[in-house]
């Protein structure tokens, strides 16, 4: 008998927890979308918009000013790699077939490693007026404007 | 565009294409280089345009090529 009740007993209380417990669910569910809607809606941008425009990680060719010395190192770098040309008698004002002893197609391979290195295309009718490296650092200048 | 600049194009579109050559980068420049330097002289227009008509016919030839490379590089992946 006694045994009995505490059967009953147990399967009652078992039944209430039960109970309470998907109802307290429920009720924590509701009281959850309840917040979703009310309290966090204004924080849904991730990122504030005034940090947005202070902060910007992606490069733009303003944010890397090339200065005009660099360039010009840059550019006898380049030329001084190719083989056909003898460093010593390299300068900024040497004509590339007239001083330098190159043809028309090293030059145009100069070109394509002056593109390789600046990373933009130079159109024909540009390239086959850059006959020295002192014209091909302002036409890379100009395309970044700089300016002496 | 002139003559003179359809054959640059072409010398610069040729060393393009041979960035990615089997053979390697140099190899095939040199070759390029004497192949345009053999007919440096060649100053008749209709047979320059002649040339020039070869030098894309090769240029169709080295895209195919590289097709056909790319094909098979594929196929053998499979078949492993």
């Amino acid at each position: 008998m006694a045994a009995l009740v505490q059967g009953i007993r147990n399967s009652l209380t078992r039944n209430y927890s039960v109970f309470t417990g998907t109802f307290a669910k429920s009720a924590v569910v509701g009281v959850q979308t309840c917040n979703r809607y009310v309290k966090n809606t204004p924080q849904k941008t991730f990122i504030p918009i005034n940090r947005l425009s202070e902060n910007r990680r992606w490069s733009t060719t303003a944010s890397k000013k090339l200065k005009l010395e660099e360039i010009e190192a840059r550019v006898l770098n380049v030329i001084k790699a190719y083989d056909k040309v003898t460093a010593d008698k390299l300068t900024l004002e040497s004509h590339f077939i007239n001083d330098l002893g190159l043809d028309s197609l090293d030059h145009v391979e100069v070109i394509m490693a002056m593109e390789d290195e600046f990373g933009f295309e130079i159109p024909d009718v540009d390239a086959e007026k850059l006959l020295r490296p002192a014209d091909i650092v302002r036409y890379v200048g100009d395309r970044n404007d700089i300016y002496e | 565009m002139s003559q003179k600049g359809r054959v640059i194009d072409l010398y610069k579109t040729l060393l393009h294409l041979g960035k990615d050559w089997p053979k390697g980068y140099d190899f095939f420049r040199d070759r390029l280089k004497k192949a345009f330097l053999k007919n440096k002289d060649v100053s008749d227009p209709e047979q320059i345009e002649k040339m020039i008509k070869h030098g894309e016919y090769v240029k169709k030839e080295i895209e195919a090529l590289y097709m056909l490379k790319k094909y098979r590089t594929l196929k053998r992946r499979y078949e492993l």
